[in-house]
């Protein structure tokens, strides 16, 4: 073997990025133009308005060379887009809440169509009771269907993220939509410095588009998509055995995909966003707390102070929810004695936050106990400070010599 | 048109019509030998009023034996007319045709000692406009045939429809005329029922096919079709889909797809149910009609449960008033009228939103003899029961086929067990909603042509 | 060599009707139709016409040359099979060149039979086989003041009617007791012998020549009792034989004629036979008979061109039932089946001497038709040959029948095809 088939080929050097202000929103629809879609359709929700909102103006400027759907509804948003996908055209939408719940039907079938489709989802806690305020319940309660989902804690990794998305559905080994999830509130309308990638970088980066290859509707190439699969007898049970499967080995595919896409990104525009699992001042802890989204940020702070403080507390954030990071987590929960973790939704079947319930599954696999905690906070756009940080950090380091408690936390009961 | 290949136009002979009165052998001995010698016709009823009476005329086969039998080539199959003809001056009066011939449709004349048989006037038989009981018709709608019989079908042989349903032929015609550079949808029901797209890897389709959502037929399509614009291919978006589908559940994504004008052409098959399910109940099932969820019964309160309790949603009209491009009601009773229909929806799906309504009726549904089909769709019309017409924003609504006499609705009603139930007050209802629709589809097609 | 995947050899009806089913079913499959014939394609059934003049020669074609160019059709004609080397599929012809085929049908029709009369080689005579046969006869019509016709079969009273109607003194032969033996009874026949006669031919049926000689007009012939005959013109009408000598040294077996299946396939593999010169199967017994017929070498001509293309839609050949028409003097006369009464069954005759209209009608024990023969009598021959085909069951129509056999035999046609 030579040893250029080794080395990857040095990416030039990154032309001058533009320095922008812009709000979490703005950093998706710009990240969206630059990944140059085909087809973008659209459907209005808060708090995702503004995202789609300034998908339109980009590409009634003319700095976005999309064709643009105002559908009637999400339902068709995204329909419309697994036609345009099936005719070869890269795709994006974003939604959340309630269009998320009413895109269910066609939601579901886009990951076993294989179809990569790129959605943000701008969270936003689940109705009832009646709220469009921020919160992870919608993209939490479609976890189990196959898309990758993946969330941001800055309004850079949003913009970042968002191309990089594009290329990890359309990778040949994953061929999986992706759900690019933003925090509504504190991410879509949080208004933060971003530098700008350059077009041609961006282009560079995301190489030729190729999206039907593996199923397309074309009279070039004609094809039934999606005949009657399954049933009991004849080829139907090991042909559907053999889609679902591949469906999930696309999914663990993904995990390898999104570390090394993440690389090449780092590589040619030099910022560095932990891929699958992020570890904060874990090293020399006893115990840590776990995060998602946007409240790392707090979390950060609050375990600065806390390490200053003396205590020897670490911090576990999850950008790939799905497919859940099982291999990355376990070599972070190895380091550690006591874990918490804070949800901002609610698992109604486990009484504990649903990144807690996925965590107690790999806590399994340790092949030692350490005792855990549910954290849940900032539903409904409630905020988690600092503050909310250390009373976590506090009850985790409690397991350290305590019992661990069955109840969960509610961290805005009594704000 | 080759050997084999072609449809011709034919003399039909309807023997439950026939009294035998003879009329159309006078017309043609007048017409073929100068006189009224019966003997002498080229059309021959045979038979008695007891035992019904027979017809013994040439078939002008396909493949006919008198040809092959001749042995001085004076008959040919003349590929053009469809019609056997005979040269004079090459026969030999030998009269093996006649001994070829099943059907004694070349017998001699004994008035001229050669041969004779039916050349059906140069396409405009004599005997027809003779006959005074419509006994005998021409039919003249061979042209279809051979206007797209060697275009290519663009269905395997075998799909597997119920016995007598229409909808394999209209699946198969579509296809056909609109051709192979074609993108088609089949929501969940009959048409992928009967395996058009598939199963577990095969498929019944020769051209890319796919099951969209009920819900998202409309949707789909335009994403497909949207794109195919994009790159600057000419890509048909053909949708063949039921009347649930479209009328139900999909109908948020058929008005919007027909809002944005999406250049998509949008067929229904109304069978006026969820019929490859189990026959439930769609908005478009007709008022009275029973179906798995409209049973009768004896009611509750001794309220009988008499079939549906509602009209039906008049999908067609609804899809005028988003201005599409075009809009049509069609019926595979009047095919030459669902040609046209096709032909300016193709057309007109180039432009944007095309929608034709094509009414289906369902053997296994709707509960009539297997060999019924056509004549159901064709008493549904008569009836007024369906009106056959289109609409395009330019030319307003008209009546493509206007019944000016048309029959009672009980002559369509009876023809089917779904109706079998009705009691008087249930007949007058459909009867006065029949000539209701009328009068609205009369005074839309009036101010539309304003 | 040259090879095709079918090659038929022949170029008369069955051999006609078999390219027709070929292509059908295989439309590009390589198709050579080989015949010893020099002329397009023609049927030997017209050439009393053509004798007679009513015919013109170049008017009696089944096929053009268009048409085996649009069936993709390899046409070699004046170009006789020799011998067939099955053993190896390839077909050798007279010029020593070899077609390799995969499937070969063998529909080369029969040729006049000699009868091996003493002198016969010494003079003159006349046959008519060819469409060359008919035209040399048309000529020689014209001259001919003292015609001697031997044998009294469909072709050589159809040339004795020509040449009285040309003028000349006709003297027809016939070995049988009576004329037109095997196609029609002896009252038809009797009625056949009364129009020839009426025109004033002599008939000398139970006759045989037992000698010939040249003569300074043309032939002497002797007959058994000692009767001399003049002749100007003689014809040799005493029937036929297959054209089968090619077989020689192959395997495929043949009796009076090439031996073949219910599909038309001979005893060899990929070699089919129909027409005159096959032997097949008869409807009424499944012994196998020569029914040289043309009907019947339609109907084996398609059978064994869609058993050679795989047809699918092939159904067995039901079996030859004898069918004839014969024209003459303005009257006709027409068979349908069996002139055998079967066992059990009866045969019904009326006869109007008067007029000369004449119907026997056969049915068997069950009231089935098994043959029904006409003189003048007005009936369909096709439709009289689908009812015994169809073996439909006669008894609930039978009065009617027998007094009405056209409309009777209509009216049941159209209820089956209805």
């Amino acid at each position: 073997m030579s040893a250029s088939t080794l080395e990857k080929p040095s990416a030039p050097a990154p032309a001058r990025q533009k320095v922008m202000l812009v709000e979490g929103n703005e950093a998706a629809a710009l990240g969206v133009a630059l990944a140059r879609p085909d087809m973008v359709a659209v459907y209005p929700i808060t708090p995702q308005s503004s995202l789609v909102e300034h998908v339109a103006k980009l590409i009634a400027d003319g700095k976005m060379d999309a064709d643009i759907v105002d559908a009637e509804g999400e339902h068709s948003v995204l329909s419309v887009l697994q036609g345009g996908a099936l005719a070869g055209a890269r795709t994006y939408t974003a939604t959340c809440g309630p269009g998320l719940a009413f895109m269910f039907e066609p939601y579901f079938r886009t990951s076993g169509m294989r179809l990569p489709i790129v959605m943000s989802i701008v969270t936003r806690d689940g109705i009832t009771p009646q709220s469009v305020w921020g919160g992870h319940q919608d993209a939490m309660t479609v976890r189990e269907v196959g898309w990758v989902q993946v969330y941001c804690e800055t309004v850079q990794e949003v913009l970042d993220t968002t191309i990089m998305a594009f290329k990890i559905a359309e990778h040949h080994d994953v061929m999986l939509p992706v759900n690019v999830c933003l925090d509504g509130n504190y991410l879509s309308y949080g208004t933060s410095r971003v530098e700008l990638p350059n077009q041609k970088d961006v282009d560079a980066f995301m190489g030729a588009k190729d999206v039907n290859w593996h199923v397309a509707l074309d009279p070039l190439r004609p094809m039934a998509v999606d005949p009657l699969t399954g049933g009991s007898g004849g080829k139907g049970p090991s042909t559907f055995v053999r889609y679902r499967k591949g469906q999930c080995k696309g999914m663990q595919n993904s995990l390898r995909v999104i570390e090394e896409i993440h690389e090449e990104w780092a590589q040619r525009f030099g910022r560095r966003f932990a891929p699958l699992v992020e570890e904060y001042r874990l090293d020399g802890a006893d115990y840590a707390i776990m995060t998602l989204g946007s409240m790392t940020g707090a979390a950060k702070d609050a375990i600065d102070e806390a390490r200053d403080a003396g205590r020897k507390v670490g911090l576990i954030k999850i950008k790939t929810f799905s497919p859940f990071p099982v291999e990355a987590l376990l070599k972070s929960l190895n380091k550690i004695q006591a874990l918490g973790v804070v949800d901002r939704s609610v698992g109604f079947r486990w009484n504990c936050g649903p990144m807690y319930q996925e965590t107690m599954g790999v806590l399994y696999r340790l092949g030692r106990h350490i005792p855990s905690m549910s954290f849940i906070g900032g539903l409904a756009g409630a905020d988690i400070t600092v503050g909310h940080f250390h009373r976590v950090i506090e009850a985790t380091e409690k397991l350290l010599s305590n019992p661990a408690p069955i109840e969960p936390v509610w961290l805005n009961e009594k704000d | 048109m080759g050997m084999f290949g072609g449809a011709y136009n034919t003399i039909a002979f309807d023997a439950n019509k026939c009294d035998g009165c003879g009329d159309c052998m006078t017309a043609c001995a007048t017409a073929k030998t100068g006189t009224v010698d019966q003997s002498r016709s080229r059309i021959q009823i045979v038979g008695s009023a007891d035992e019904g009476f027979e017809l013994a005329l040439c078939r002008q086969c396909a493949d006919p034996k008198c040809v092959t039998v001749c042995p001085a080539a004076a008959l040919t199959k003349n590929y053009a007319s469809g019609v056997i003809d005979w040269n004079a001056d090459k026969c030999v009066d030998c009269l093996l045709c006649t001994v070829g011939c099943a059907y004694a449709g070349i017998a001699l004349d004994a008035g001229t000692g050669h041969v004779a048989k039916c050349d059906t006037c140069d396409g405009a038989p004599a005997c027809v406009p003779a006959c005074p009981h419509d006994a005998l018709t021409y039919v003249t709608t061979s042209r279809i045939y051979n206007e797209v019989g060697d275009w290519e079908d663009l269905f395997a042989p075998g799909l597997a429809g119920c016995q007598g349903c229409n909808t394999e032929l209209l699946m198969r015609h579509t296809l056909r005329r609109v051709g192979p550079d074609t993108v088609l949808a089949t929501p969940p029901g009959c048409v992928p029922g009967m395996g058009s797209v598939g199963f577990n890897g095969t498929t019944g389709t020769k051209i890319p096919v796919f099951h969209p959502l009920l819900t998202n037929t409309a949707a789909m399509l335009a994403g497909v079709k949207r794109q195919y614009k994009r790159v600057g291919r000419d890509v048909t978006a053909l949708a063949i889909a039921g009347d649930g589908g479209a009328s139900d559940v999909g109908f948020q994504s058929l008005s919007g797809a027909a809002e944005r004008n999406e250049q998509i052409l949008f067929m229904v098959v109304d069978n006026e149910g969820y019929m490859n399910t189990g026959m439930q109940r769609s908005s478009c099932t007709p008022y009275g009609a029973w179906t798995s969820t409209t049973p009768i019964g004896k009611g509750p309160g001794n309220i009988p449960s008499q079939g549906k309790t509602q009209d039906a949603k008049n999908l067609p009209l609804i899809m005028v008033n988003h201005r599409c491009e075009y809009v049509a009601t069609a019926s595979t009773a009047y095919m030459d009228d669902l040609y046209d229909k096709l032909d300016k929806a193709i057309q007109a799906s180039k432009r944007g939103f095309a929608y034709l309504h094509v009414y289906s009726p369902c053997t296994t549904g709707w509960r009539f003899p297997t060999d019924q089909n056509m004549e159901v769709a064709r008493k549904a019309v008569e009836t007024n029961f369906v009106m056959l017409w289109e609409y395009n924003p330019t030319d307003g609504l008209h009546f493509t086929r206007p019944v000016d006499d048309p029959l009672p609705v009980t002559e369509y009603l009876k023809a089917m067990g779904r109706f079998r139930h009705l009691s008087p007050d249930q007949v007058s209802h459909i009867q006065s909603k029949v000539v209701e629709n009328l009068a609205f589809v009369k005074q839309m097609a009036h101010r539309e042509a304003i | 060599m040259e090879q095709t995947k079918y090659l038929v050899v022949g170029s008369s009806h069955a051999a006609l009707e078999a390219v027709t089913a070929i292509r059908m079913h295989d439309p590009d499959g390589s198709l050579t139709l080989l015949t010893r014939d020099p002329h397009l394609p023609y049927s030997p059934t017209v050439l009393p016409y053509v004798v007679s003049g009513r015919s013109a020669p170049d008017a009696i074609f089944l096929r053009d040359e268009k048409f085996f160019a649009r069936q993709k059709v390899q046409l070699k004609r004046g170009t006789a099979l020799k011998a067939l080397h099955a053993e190896r599929n390839a077909a050798e012809l007279a010029d020593g060149s070899e077609i390799a085929y995969e499937k070969i049908l063998l529909a080369t029709g029969a040729a006049p039979a000699i009868p091996p009369i003493p002198g016969l080689d010494q003079v003159s005579y006349h046959v008519l086989r060819t469409l060359d046969d008919a035209t040399k006869l048309n000529a020689a019509i014209k001259n001919s003041k003292q015609a001697v016709v031997l044998g009294a079969g469909l072709v050589g009273m159809h040339a004795a009617e020509n040449l009285v109607k040309a003028g000349a003194s006709v003297t027809i032969v016939e070995m049988a007791k009576q004329l037109t033996d095997g196609y029609f009874d002896a009252i038809a026949a009797g009625l056949i012998e009364k129009a020839f006669t009426d025109n004033g031919a002599l008939i000398l049926t139970g006759s045989r020549v037992v000698k010939l000689a040249p003569s300074a007009t043309g032939a002497t012939l002797t007959l058994e009792n000692g009767t001399t005959l003049e002749a100007d013109l003689l014809l040799v009408a005493t029937g036929v034989k297959p054209n089968m000598e090619y077989l020689a040294g192959s395997r495929v077996e043949h009796d009076r004629g090439i031996l073949v299946s219910d599909t038309m396939q001979t005893s060899v593999a990929n070699v089919w036979s129909a027409g005159d010169c096959a032997q097949a199967k008869g409807f009424y017994t499944d012994a196998k008979i020569m029914n040289a017929i043309l009907p019947d070498a339609t109907e084996q001509g398609r059978i064994a061109g869609m058993a050679m293309a795989e047809d699918p839609g092939l159904k067995k050949y039901p079996g030859g039932v004898p069918l004839n028409t014969y024209h003459f003097f303005g009257r006709h006369a027409i068979s349908v089946g069996s002139s055998k009464v079967p066992e059990g069954g009866e045969m019904v005759t009326r006869f109007d001497e008067a007029s000369g209209r004449y119907l026997k009608a056969i049915f068997s024990a069950d009231n089935r038709l098994t043959g029904i023969y006409g003189v003048n009598e007005f009936f369909d021959g096709g439709v009289m040959c689908q009812l015994i085909l169809r073996r439909v069951d006669l008894a609930p129509v039978k009065e009617r029948f027998l007094a009405n056999p056209l409309a009777v035999g209509r009216e049941l046609m159209s209820k089956l095809w209805r």
